[in-house]
């Protein structure tokens, strides 16, 4: 997904124009750029990184024009790179493009237009866009509009674009095809966007163009035409109501709670990574003779959950560090290994460990949402885990995809060391791609018990979450949940570890969350019930986080949230998203900032 | 944007008070649920409504009447027999036109903030058909949802089994088009949703702020002390006359032309009515409403409940988890049982058998225009009908009353 902003004012715009990409980060914030129209020539700036960055270095706002375009990008396709972000131009620097999606026939057409002598500077498909509309002003095309037009019905594929030209002063050309794009209609300008955020802060006016439409916008007028035809279309104008921030959430009361929602498309684009990827990462941990799994915070937790799938599955002890401390901890040597986790790609603990694990020598891979980032670029192999931009402070869709990339990953090496056939890699992915419904399952039919439990025990400040085997670093995940979002003193220990000391803080201002094993799991079950009544002997409020099915822990709990059944494979991922739920309608009902709870940033870049 | 308020249901669940008026017109935090519905409805943008009105519909008329005062225009619609919310809307569907969007209503449902606003936002942002959507551990009580990705609703369940318990709940206010009138000409409320949510998309709008749909009269209370959580500042009328030292804690409501006796104790949350008289010594703890011209005897203790308009309470009574009705006398000396000794939540007699309230302190019920003789005490969780007269309770001479 990226974002789209133009702008044909009466007077400078590029501080409109960079609002209007300002305000649609959420759709993407790898890369981004402007391009604005002046004297009969395009000044076109574009760098990599945020919207905010990108105007530091390249001066954005500083750009002169009465008309303009912008983009901010979410790269799925081609590499995060100053060349590859928009806006695009021919080789004359007459065209400009901006564009949302993607041109199914770029290839045939760059071929094409190669082959007469254009000359690409990037690896994306936009570019072909603005080389073919000026190939078609070149071929005596007449008016600008028909060389648009007869570029566009070249096109193949869903997009949206706008474009401006030197050939065409004061206007912007638009297009829709399945991506959305809108035209905002101002005082003294006109406006067109991707959503209304690009234009929200100026007018409420609009006109939505529908598929296979395109727009003539200039400052004073707007003409909404039929590609096919080219006969206008007569189109409302619509006054919208909205919230600016409920649009761009996508209706949800909050990022988190969409992100939340989205776990079950991401878990399917964690599977849709080619195994050869995952195989790769496997074949490193295999030759190496320390291998070790780091992250810190939630990918730290994430990481301590692949320890037991990789064990599980390949026998293969893999240690999770922490990576702040990771450098005061392991020498590794060019026989060793480190696979880092990062939704960012720019947390520093986490660079300054792969920095301190290549400079040794050793090899180096990462889990990593955020393409481009720079610990894509800093180590050997790269997996891109694709869950789309995370925007809520805390970590909950890409933890839970790179929790499942690592379980595929242990699949790899059991696959390699010997202890997984073929057919088995085959039979667990297969049970891996039914999490997606069962996580939508745990959310449509168990969230109102989370909520309700939220409610009835907002008060209470303490809590503790318990748990053995891989429930262990889930409970830990819990936790920081909690406390990252409610404020709230909360700690995950292992449930073995409790009666070791810290059982003497039960009494009734600690509550405890015991999160059960999968009924199969018959020893940790038994172990983790005896926890669970150990709490209760002494008074301690119990809240069990179950799954049906689970005869074993009847009348356990003081009270309790079953989850759906599901095997000891799927098991721990479904308390990790009761544990989101229960820290988000807790938070919701504590009032928190829930999106940006106070002193967390979504990135850790310092020290 | 129009909208189409159904507030014809009876409520049959919360007798005895839907038994003298309609289930729209209960009280809650001194005014009723479709008084404080009409003036968000206005701060949403609606100016127009369209209201089908059915048991008890004079009372809502008389009350409501054009709508000036609330600056909107008020068509009625006669549901004349109880025939259900599918068959409230077709009565509607001459005052809309086709290819008209419209906010549907259901008028019983009470929210301290504005999820009328809310959910025509949602319908501005996204312009699909919306149905606004919350959780509440009843969920048995109500249709509930399950969603896809993007907030869409995927389907509805009417009568939801255990499984869907936790699912969210349709929150009783909606942005339908026309084509529902349609719909509904041949099929169930239900079935139409999903039928409208597989051909034009049906959105989702969340909502997290408190909700309340009473089904039961104890819901009352809840919704009661829903609303005044919300307040935040004391409200005292100028008109107001303390006779004497009166104490005041915490946000107060009090109305014009109320006299308040020395010696009295007034804790916020709490709402006092126009014209209410409370005498020497009155204890009024939190989450008590008293509607208008009120008479509250030397000594009154009211503690969580709601009183109608022209209720007496004589001298040295207790009330407390409570609804008392529209003017119903009570004799001094009378007293509520709010705690069960048998169990943590009180159970109440209804329709031949018990419910559980879920409520671990609970007092009476006392329907309109009822007489409670002094010194009765009122066992937790009863229920007492419209106009029954309970005799002086009294110990000499015996065996007479």
């Amino acid at each position: 997904m990226c974002g789209i902003a133009g702008v044909a004012g009466s007077t400078n715009i590029a501080q409109r124009l960079f609002r209007g990409i300002a305000a649609l980060e959420y759709r993407g914030y790898d890369s981004c750029g402007m391009a604005v129209q002046r004297n009969g020539t395009l000044d076109i700036r574009k760098n990599i990184g945020t919207v905010e960055s990108v105007n530091q270095n390249e001066r954005l706002t500083d750009m002169k024009g009465l008309v303009g375009i912008a983009h901010t990008r979410w790269a799925t396709h081609g590499g995060v790179t100053r060349e590859n972000a928009h806006p695009h131009s021919d080789n004359n620097g007459r065209v400009a493009v901006v564009h949302n999606g993607i041109i199914s026939n770029y290839r045939d057409i760059r071929e094409r237009l190669g082959k007469a002598g254009a000359v690409f500077r990037s690896e994306t498909d936009t570019e072909v866009i603005a080389h073919l509309i000026a190939h078609h002003l070149k071929q005596g095309a007449g008016e600008f509009e028909r060389a648009f037009v007869a570029a566009l019905r070249e096109l193949e594929g869903t997009f949206a674009l706008a474009v401006i030209s030197v050939d065409a002063p004061g206007v912007i050309f638009c297009c829709k095809r399945e991506s959305p794009l809108i035209i905002g209609l101002g005082d003294d300008a006109n406006y067109v966007g991707s959503d209304f955020n690009a234009f929200i802060e100026y007018t409420r006016q609009a006109v939505i163009l529908e598929d296979g439409e395109y727009a003539v916008v200039t400052r004073q007028s707007y003409a909404v035409k039929n590609l096919r035809t080219e006969e206008p279309v007569p189109k409302e104008v619509t006054e919208i109501e909205w919230d600016v921030e409920m649009a761009r959430r996508g209706g949800y009361p909050h990022y988190m709670l969409k992100e939340i929602y989205d776990q079950p498309a991401t878990v399917q684009a964690a599977l849709r990574i080619p195994r050869s990827d995952l195989a790769g990462v496997a074949r490193m941990i295999h030759g190496s003779r320390l291998a070790f799994l780091g992250g810190v915070g939630t990918t730290y937790y994430m990481a301590a959950m692949g320890q037991y799938f990789f064990s599980r599955f390949s026998g293969r002890y893999l240690p999770a560090v922490s990576t702040d401390e990771l450098p005061h901890l392991a020498d590794m040597g060019p026989e060793d290994c480190l696979v880092a986790i990062s939704q960012s790609g720019e947390t520093y603990d986490t660079l300054t460990a792969v920095r301190h694990a290549k400079r040794q020598g050793a090899k180096t891979a990462a889990i990593v949402n955020v393409m481009g980032s720079s610990l894509v670029r800093a180590v050997d192999l790269p997996i891109l885990q694709g869950s789309g931009p995370e925007i809520c402070v805390i970590s909950t869709k890409a933890a839970m995809s790179q929790a499942v990339l690592l379980l595929l990953s242990s699949l790899e090496l059991g696959r390699l060391s010997g202890s997984l056939e073929e057919a088995e890699v085959l039979l667990l992915r297969d049970e891996v791609a039914s999490l997606g419904d069962r996580i939508a399952e745990t959310l449509n039919e168990r969230s109102g018990f989370l909520h309700t439990a939220a409610r009835q025990h907002q008060r209470m400040k303490n809590w503790l979450y318990l748990g053995r085997g891989i429930y262990y670093p889930a409970a830990l995940e819990c936790a920081l949940k909690m406390k990252e979002v409610t404020y709230l003193h909360a700690e995950g220990m292992s449930a073995g570890f409790l009666k070791h000391g810290t059982i003497s803080l039960i009494d009734e201002n600690m509550y405890t969350i015991v999160l059960m094993p999968a009924p199969e799991e018959k020893e940790l079950h038994a172990l983790t019930r005896s926890s669970a009544e150990e709490v209760r002997a002494r008074g301690g409020f119990v809240l069990g986080f179950r799954f049906e099915g689970d005869e074993a822990s009847q009348g356990l709990f003081s009270e309790e949230i079953v989850l759906p059944r599901v095997s000891s494979l799927l098991a721990p991922f479904l308390h990790l998203v009761a544990g989101q739920l229960f820290a988000y309608f807790l938070a919701v009902a504590l009032k928190r900032d829930v999106d940006r709870p106070r002193a967390l940033a979504k990135s850790v870049t310092v020290a | 944007m129009r909208a189409l308020i159904l507030a014809a249901g009876r409520g049959a669940g919360l007798y005895p008070f839907t038994e003298t008026r309609p289930k729209a017109m209960l009280p809650v935090a001194g005014g009723m649920l479709l008084e404080s519905a009409l003036p968000k409805l206005r701060a949403a943008g609606v100016s127009d409504v369209v209201m089908v009105v059915g048991h008890c519909s004079q009372r809502i008329i008389q009350h409501f009447g054009q709508g000036a005062s609330y600056g909107m225009t008020i068509q009625y619609v006669h549901q004349k027999e109880p025939a259900g919310i599918r068959d409230a809307i077709r009565l509607a569907r001459g005052h809309f036109h086709p290819g008209e969007t419209f906010l549907l209503v259901y008028a019983d449902v009470l929210t301290p903030g504005n999820i009328y606003r809310h959910v025509s936002q949602t319908f501005g942002s996204f312009n699909q058909p919306v149905a606004a959507i919350c959780h509440t551990p009843q969920a048995q009580d109500f249709g509930t949802v399950y969603l896809g990705a993007d907030m869409r609703i995927t389907r509805l369940v009417e009568k939801p089994t255990e499984r869907a318990m936790g699912n969210y709940v349709l929150a009783g206010v909606f942005v339908m088009p026309y084509r529902l009138f349609e719909l509904l000409e041949t099929r169930e409320m239900d079935v139409s949703l999903n039928e409208l949510s597989a051909t034009d998309g049906l959105r989702s709008a969340i909502w997290e702020e408190p909700w309340l749909d009473p089904k039961h009269p104890w819901d009352l209370l809840r919704g009661n002390r829903m609303v005044m959580e919300t307040w935040r500042e004391a409200v005292v009328d100028g008109s107001v006359q303390l006779r004497g030292a009166v104490q005041f804690r915490g946000p107060v409501r009090i109305e014009g032309d109320v006299v308040i006796e020395s010696g009295a104790s007034i804790f916020g949350p709490c709402f006092i009515g126009q014209g209410s008289f409370l005498g020497n010594g009155v204890l009024v703890r939190p989450y008590t409403a008293i509607g208008a011209n009120a008479m509250i005897g030397f000594g009154v203790e009211l503690k969580n409940c709601v009183l109608l308009d022209g209720v007496h309470v004589g001298r040295l009574s207790f009330i407390g988890d409570s609804v008392i009705g529209e003017g119903v006398r009570v004799g001094s000396g009378a007293m509520t049982l709010n705690q069960s000794m048998d169990g943590p939540t009180v159970r109440v007699r209804m329709n031949g058998g018990h419910v559980d309230s879920g409520m671990t302190k609970l007092g009476s019920f006392v329907g309109d225009g009822a007489r409670i003789g002094a010194s009765n005490t009122l066992a937790s969780g009863t229920l007492i009908a419209p106009h029954e007269v309970i005799p002086n309770h009294y110990t000499y001479p015996r065996g007479e009353s």
